[in-house]
């Protein structure tokens, strides 16, 4: 269990974020991580949805219950964090 | 007494070439300073600089100058126009003061490098009024505003902006140590006077004037006014130089020290200009958007004078294009979100009005950048200030310093260009952010942005009290909204009368 810088990219916010996660945590703590610093703040709640996470630009979401430590990610990765409907 | 008239003896005294006879030519004049780039002495001096002056001439000019900026002042001080101005406009001047004025010191010395070290005569001739002009660009930048310290502490930021870390000043200092400090005479004449002067002072301190003079602020006018006019004349140094380096088989070179000013200036305007002239200038002071002006005072006449000059225009010229669109909203809303972090206060410039008149200019404002701001407005106007700041650091980019941003909202398009270089992983904000780490990465790769300081721990405590304390920001300096929220009420307002 560390802390683990990475670069949130929350979908409908116009700007990148550092937020700090850890290595244990989930993908969808991740989401929930960084929609602390974007939804209710610039960016509306879609209650219907899940959060989702992937890598910048990619077409795959990361699985929810995938730990950090597990996803490969370099310190500080850019990481799209997109409303689904699964 | 007789005098010779100044065209028999102007030439003369401007080619101040000699024979050294101590030393060599390359020790008097050190590549590593002078940036020849073995064109020959012959070459260099041909720099015909296209603006003569003498130096009786230089201060009689001078002088008037100062005379009628500080006697505008000193009449207008009795009126208190401060006390009485739009918040908005008394946050453009606490911005631009503390962006620029010692930043007008440091041109100086960037102008006495051209002085000593430049081999064309004409441009050390040039670049010793240039020196005298930056010089007096501090002083009255810094004077101006001391008058106001009595009404606030921000005015002070005039002189410690630049001796701090905050980030807007790491953002400044990061480009003008490139583009002026850490250069070589011919490079400094090129990216100082030629990309960046030519254009973008001149938009800053053009558009600022004709606010000036519309928000009724004729202090203010006459001092940039008064600024403006040696920018015109010593932004003149590039354009002989260019002309000698492309002629002597240097183009590509100096094709590529033009885009990477522009590119670097571009990007420091759209956080300093752009949301001045787009959102803190009160609506009715308006003269031009802010892309209207971009694209009438650099993207044409950028195109033209390159063109004149044998160049092309720069390879991301489509891309400065469509941004004008989009960065410079962004920077307004993260410098007004991260309103602590500022020594300002930011007009959010996003009440009724002005949004119709942001939708008029940028068609689909409202569908991106006004979907962040309505979740804002909604939260001041249902108690919830706490959410409308800041409990994080956005992602600053390796090259320009600033945010990270695109368009929000319903065109969601925020995009990294990041780059892995020798293990490290950095971050742009465009591809011609990244371009310009790649020209040079010797120059750029140890700098460490406000974010990679967080991440390695020189800021203490790791979290947002310790980055503002880290900055330099105390009580009374920090930015709030310019008007206490009012532009948000009045929505509310519009709502209970509906």
């Amino acid at each position: 269990m560390a802390a683990f810088p990475i670069n949130s990219n929350f979908q409908g916010d116009f700007v990148m974020q550092l937020v700090p996660v850890d290595t244990d945590d989930t993908m969808d703590q991740v989401a929930e991580k960084c929609a602390y610093h974007s939804v209710n703040r610039r960016v509306a709640p879609q209650p219907d949805k899940v959060m989702r996470v992937r890598l910048h630009n990619a077409s795959d979401n990361f699985p929810r219950d995938m730990k950090v430590s597990d996803a490969g990610w370099r310190p500080t990765e850019t990481l799209d964090i997109i409303f689904a409907d699964q | 007494m007789y005098q010779i008239p100044r065209a028999e003896w102007y030439d003369l005294t401007r080619a101040t070439n000699w024979t050294y006879s101590y030393v060599t030519e390359e020790e008097m004049f050190p590549e590593e300073m002078s940036g020849a780039r073995g064109i020959p002495m012959e070459e260099w001096e041909t720099y015909d600089e296209p603006y003569k002056v003498t130096y009786p001439e230089y201060v009689a000019i001078q002088r008037e100058k100062d005379a009628g900026a500080y006697s505008v002042k000193a009449a207008l001080e009795r009126d208190a126009y401060v006390d009485r101005a739009d918040p908005g406009w008394i946050s453009t001047m606490i911005a631009h003061y503390g962006a620029i004025a010692v930043n007008e010191y440091a041109a100086s010395l960037a102008e006495g490098r051209m002085a000593r070290f430049a081999k064309a005569p004409g441009n050390r001739n040039m670049a010793t009024f240039g020196t005298l002009d930056e010089n007096r660009h501090g002083q009255i930048q810094l004077f101006f505003p001391h008058a106001n310290i009595k009404r606030s502490r921000q005015w002070d930021w005039a002189h410690k902006a630049m001796q701090t870390n905050d980030w807007a000043s790491i953002a400044a200092r990061a480009f003008f140590d490139d583009i002026m400090l850490c250069r070589d005479a011919v490079a400094v004449s090129i990216m100082l006077t030629f990309g960046f002067e030519t254009g973008f002072t001149n938009m800053q301190f053009l558009g600022l004037a004709a606010d000036a003079s519309e928000a009724g602020d004729h202090t203010f006018a006459s001092l940039i006014s008064s600024v403006q006019t040696d920018e015109a004349r010593h932004a003149q140094q590039g354009g002989p130089s260019l002309k000698i380096l492309i002629a002597n088989g240097h183009k590509d070179e100096a094709q590529k020290l033009v885009d990477i000013s522009i590119w670097r200036a571009w990007k420091l305007f759209s956080v300093l200009t752009g949301p001045i002239m787009d959102y803190y200038t009160p609506l009715e002071h308006r003269s031009q958007s802010f892309k209207e002006f971009m694209v009438e005072w650099i993207i044409i006449q950028f195109e033209r004078q390159l063109a004149d000059l044998g160049l092309d225009a720069p390879w991301f010229w489509e891309d400065l294009t469509n941004d004008l669109d989009v960065t410079h909203h962004g920077m307004h809303l993260g410098v007004w979100y991260w309103r602590p972090t500022v020594w300002w206060n930011p007009a959010a410039g996003a009440g009724p009005e002005e949004r119709e008149w942001l939708e008029e200019k940028y068609p689909g404002w409202n569908k991106t950048w006004g979907k962040c701001w309505d979740v804002i407005t909604d939260n001041l106007n249902n108690g919830r200030e706490d959410l409308t700041l800041p409990e994080t650091l956005p992602y600053v980019c390796n090259m320009c310093q600033l945010p990270i941003v695109g368009t929000p909202g319903n065109e969601w398009n925020v995009q990294d260009y990041p780059l892995e270089f020798e293990g490290r992983l950095y971050h742009f904000g465009s591809k011609a952010d990244r371009w310009c780490f790649e020209q040079d990465p010797e120059r750029y790769k140890e700098h460490q942005s406000l974010i990679d300081r967080f991440l390695s721990g020189q800021i203490q405590p790791a979290d947002l009290p310790g980055a503002l304390a880290y900055m330099g920001l105390g009580p009374g300096e920090m930015g709030k909204d310019a008007h206490d929220y009012a532009w948000a009420a009045a929505f509310k307002k519009q709502a209970e009368v509906a």
